[in-house]
């Protein structure tokens, strides 16, 4: 329809204005009891030819984009870009965003697709509207930053922080958090960058020094804002207390990380525990402590690597109720497939089970802790194909299993031996 | 090659008067025959700007007031005169007679004006909303005066003698009756122009001038830019400023559609009060006689079956019929000849082929067998080869459609506010398109066809669509009967009628066509290809055209099918007879 129709309305005894007549039958559709997929390229009644143009192309780019015809999708998109001034209003949003996400895919496959071209695309879609200014933004940073460009990407991102909109930029505040913890993230890797040229020369150059604080001093200023926020901020962190650690904060940075871990509002998160532990061994901290820092963690995590650590050091305190301990955590550690075949795993429980065997009560201790697992151990372990793969691949630890039958399932007669096929009746 | 470049600057060169121009390395523009290096240079653009970039790279003291534009008022009316010149002169460089723009058009667009009451007239429609801005009461009066008395004169130049009156161009921008031209009270009327009508009247002067150029060739010429129509406006003068209002009226991002511009000429007929068009003789291309060579010719079938349309033309009377546009009391009937002599041919091939799923294809079958030199014509092969071409060029025009460039280089701007967000986007979606059209080293916008009466080329160049069947003979599907040349197949089939709403219902085909012949169906899509209209717009057509020839009578306007199936079959058994119906083939 014309601009003139659209603006004024249909006049009353109008022309029949037949273009879509097939739909204007006497019998009315029925409504499709099943759920409809709305289509992207859905033809409308009334679509004026500019529409059904850009639909057709729309339709065009899609299936070359599915078909991986770059090129022809790239001939396309000129001819598309005329719906970037399309005067409706109601899919103006949704356009910009498909016209955006298109055309990076394209750049991202079409083999003659330079940085230059990036940058110019982003640049556009950035400026064509508010609501997903940051997303762009953020968009195009990450492709600076994966290409090595860090300053271009670190430039970005603080063009975009600083970037207000009345309203949008208010609303999209999470975002712009975003932007400020990788704001933060590109000080650091320049800061390290830094640190690495400023360790390799002997000249020491006292500008290049306050450079490196400098850098420090912004990132840890705004790294401290956003940690404060419940999230997952693995990187962040591990960014956050190496630089701490360099300048040898470490008050700061034990409060950081025990914020992390045992701050109730963030999500559990056991690579928390697994940092916390590590800055701990790091510094030599007791063992009692490091054993608490791993409690948390052989809660979230039993199958946790660090959970043969952990039995380690319950097997060297001197409380008996920690060798129990120990051996509900290797215990609960062999429930787990991926730690069938370890023979460190088995050794250890070995271990625990030799220094156990020292005190009197060591059958029930035992038996209490296998009663739940009776059932099904035997299937998970020590099975004539366990054996039987066993010997060949790890005679080792066939040997520690073996020794391990009779003391851990003593009723139950198990086809594991070394190297002999049982009968069971 | 520079044409890019050069954009199409057509001023001869100074020394040597060629127009052949191309750009140096500097980017400034110089002939190509003599070298002659011009003040002119290309503009260069430079993707990598941009202009969002927060830091101020220069102060400059500039001056704040810019000089606004000279325009001169002008009217609506005018506006479209000129687009209508120039529609007419774009036709007349396609091989349109003079005849056609200098005594039809301007007689018909001098006629639309009076009756609307825009120019030569004592009572003209907009006298009372005509505002001029900027001047002092005095010319005022004088402008209103030299309007009311323009009753013989050129309406424009009386809009030139105010122009004059003033010593100087006033700071006029966009036409002075825009806000009068969409009120309410005048759209009512609907004689107010617009874009659409101007298809129509040109569309009413063509048929007048007894011109080859049916509507959907019109419209055909219209959608791939051989006449002027989107962003026609972008040709008006430059002193003619557009806004504002303006852009509801000349701002289009539609072609219309057949039906929609045969409405509009029918309306505007009734409206122009015009006598009895000049009869179309049967040489004229426009008669069906002719019009069905050439659809014939497109759609690759054999010349003889043009002998057999003849016939039907004779049966259902329209060979004289369609000679007047009956100016009946309340509603003239301006005959759509190019559907008309589509469905005439549909019906023929469904008179001599039987064309529901199994008579055409035994008649193919035998045809096959007995003939030993292929000379004879055989439906499937033909069918094979139009729906090879057939699938080809609906996929070209896909192509086409989605590529073809809408928005103006110059775009019009509703109001203020638009008007900014506008650029804006404009700037946004050109800078993009650079940028894609360097990566794939593809511009924008679809190639440019020379424009062509036919749709397929049938023959053994290079670039046909397929071998020529025109020669074919029709001896496979004929018979001698008494002497007589008869065609095999005696049976014709009819959709069920039923009784229906004469005027709320449009169309059935959407609810009979899953019952209809699929060659039948198959058939209307490819005239429908052919014309570029929908193929229910062409069932109905058939419908008629069927009705007239069993009736054999002179065509009743009725919009009612009132007629259940078996009421029709029996009129043809008692009336005509199947025997009969055979013999008046003769």
């Amino acid at each position: 329809m014309d601009d003139l129709e659209k603006e004024l309305g249909p006049l009353d005894d109008l022309e029949d204005d037949n273009d879509s007549s097939d739909d204007h039958s006497s019998i009315g559709t029925k409504k499709s009891k099943l759920p409809l997929v709305n289509p992207i390229c859905e033809e409308t009644l009334k679509e004026t030819g500019f529409h059904q143009s850009m639909r057709a192309c729309l339709e065009q780019i899609r299936d070359a984009m599915l078909h991986h015809r770059w090129q022809e999708a790239a001939e396309y998109m000129p001819c598309y870009s005329q719906m970037l001034e399309d005067t409706s209003h109601s899919t103006a949003q949704q356009s910009k965003e498909l016209f955006w996400r298109i055309s990076t895919e394209i750049l991202h496959h079409h083999p003659n697709s330079r940085l230059e071209d990036y940058n110019n695309i982003y640049e556009r879609m950035k400026h064509s509207g508010v609501k997903h200014y940051l997303m762009i933004c953020l968009e195009h940073s990450f492709y600076l930053m994966l290409n090595g460009h860090i300053e271009d990407a670190k430039h970005q991102l603080s063009v975009a922080e600083s970037w207000r909109h009345g309203k949008e930029s208010a609303a999209q505040y999470q975002r712009t958090k975003l932007i400020q913890a990788y704001r933060s993230l590109l000080d650091y890797i320049i800061w390290c960058d830094k640190k690495f040229t400023h360790s390799k020369t002997d000249y020491h150059d006292a500008g290049d020094n306050q450079d490196m604080h400098s850098y420090f001093r912004q990132a840890s200023v705004n790294l401290k804002e956003i940690l404060k926020n419940p999230g997952v901020w693995d990187p962040f962190i591990l960014s956050y207390v190496e630089m701490l650690e360099f300048y040898e904060d470490h008050d700061e940075a034990l409060k950081v990380l025990n914020d992390y871990a045992y701050d109730n509002t963030f999500p559990p998160n056991p690579n928390a525990h697994v940092y916390l532990y590590q800055y701990l061994k790091r510094h030599n901290t007791t063992d009692k402590k490091l054993m608490k820092a791993l409690k948390v963690l052989h809660v979230l995590v039993p199958s946790h690597e660090l959970m043969l650590e952990y039995s380690s050091l319950l097997l060297q305190s001197e409380k008996k109720s920690d060798l129990q301990k120990a051996l509900g955590v290797i215990l609960e550690m062999l429930d787990f497939a991926c730690w069938r075949g370890n023979v460190d795993v088995w050794k250890r429980l070995k271990a625990i089970i030799q220094k156990l065997q020292l005190q009197e009560d060591w059958k029930d201790v035992v038996s209490e802790k296998m009663a739940a697992r009776k059932d099904w151990w035997p299937a998970l372990h020590f099975t004539r194909f366990h054996a039987s793969q066993d010997s060949e691949e790890n005679p080792e630890l066939k040997e520690v299993k073996a020794s391990l039958t009779k003391i851990l399932c003593p009723d139950l007669t198990l086809k594991y031996s070394a190297g002999q096929k049982t009968i069971v009746d | 090659m520079d044409d890019e470049h050069t954009a199409g600057y057509r001023e001869p060169c100074a020394q040597c008067a060629a127009v052949d121009w191309g750009v140096s390395d500097e980017g400034r523009f110089y002939c190509r025959s003599c070298h002659n290096v011009i003040e002119r240079t290309r503009e260069v653009v430079d993707p990598n700007f941009t202009p969002g970039s927060t830091r101020i790279s220069t102060i400059s003291r500039g001056s704040r007031t810019k000089r606004p534009e000279r325009g001169r008022q002008w009217m609506i009316c005018e506006g479209f005169q000129f687009i209508l010149r120039n529609q007419a002169d774009a036709l007349l460089r396609l091989g349109v007679s003079p005849n056609f723009k200098d005594d039809v058009l301007c007689q018909l667009w001098r006629l639309y004006l009076q009756k609307s009451r825009q120019a030569f007239t004592h009572n003209p429609v907009t006298s009372s909303k005509f505002k001029v801005r900027g001047l002092d009461s005095d010319s005022d009066s004088a402008a209103e005066s030299s309007v009311v008395s323009a009753s013989e004169t050129n309406p424009s130049s009386a809009a030139g003698s105010n122009a004059e009156s003033s010593s100087e161009w006033s700071l006029c921008s966009g036409s002075v009756d825009a806000a009068g031209y969409l009120s309410a009270r005048l759209r009512r009327t609907r004689g107010l122009m617009s874009m659409t009508k101007t298809l129509a009247l040109i569309h009413l002067a063509l048929i007048w001038s007894a011109e080859a150029l049916t509507l959907s060739d019109l419209l055909r010429l219209v959608n791939e830019g051989h006449v002027p129509y989107v962003n026609a406006y972008e040709d008006l003068p430059d002193e003619m400023k557009l806004e504002g209002k303006d852009a509801l009226i000349f701002r289009v991002e539609d072609v219309p559609s057949h039906q929609r511009v045969h409405k509009e000429a029918e309306t505007l007929l009734l409206f122009l009060q015009l006598p009895a068009f000049p009869p179309i003789s049967r040489q004229s291309l426009l008669h069906p006689s002719l019009l069905s060579l050439r659809y014939l010719m497109d759609a690759n079938l054999p010349d003889e079956l043009h002998l057999w349309v003849c016939r039907l033309v004779e049966r259902t009377s329209m060979a004289d019929e369609t000679l007047h546009v009956s100016d009946r009391l309340l509603r003239p009937v301006l005959p759509r000849y190019d559907v008309q002599t589509a469905a005439l041919i549909i019906v023929t091939m469904k008179l001599l082929f039987g064309l529901d799923d199994h008579t055409e294809w035994d008649l193919s079958n035998q045809t096959g067998d007995q003939d030993d030199t292929g000379e004879l014509f055989n439906l499937r092969r033909w069918y094979r080869l139009l729906q090879a071409a057939l699938i080809r060029a609906q996929q070209r025009r896909v192509h086409d459609i989605a590529r073809k460039q809408w928005k103006a280089k110059k775009p019009l701007y509703g109001n203020k506010s638009e008007k900014c967000t506008m650029i804006k986007k404009k700037r946004i979606a050109e800078q993009v398109q650079v940028c894609f059209e360097r990566l794939s080293s593809c511009p924008a916008g679809v190639d440019r066809v020379d424009p062509s009466s036919f749709r397929f080329c049938w023959g053994n160049e290079d670039g046909a669509d397929g071998p020529s069947l025109h020669q074919k003979k029709l001896d496979g599907v004929m018979t001698l009967k008494l002497g007589v040349l008869t065609p095999l197949n005696s049976a014709y089939w009819h959709p069920a009628l039923k009784a229906c709403k004469p005027r709320s219902c449009s169309s059935h085909y959407s609810e009979v066509e899953p019952t209809l012949p699929r060659t039948f169906v198959w058939l209307l899509q490819l005239f429908g290809f052919l014309l570029d209209v929908k193929p229910a717009y062409l069932y109905e057509e058939v419908l008629k055209v069927e009705r007239r020839a069993i009736d054999g009578k002179t065509h009743q306007r009725k919009k009612r099918r009132t007629r259940p199936k078996t009421q029709a079959k029996a009129r043809a058994r008692t009336q005509r007879g199947r025997e009969n119906k055979r013999e008046t083939f003769n």
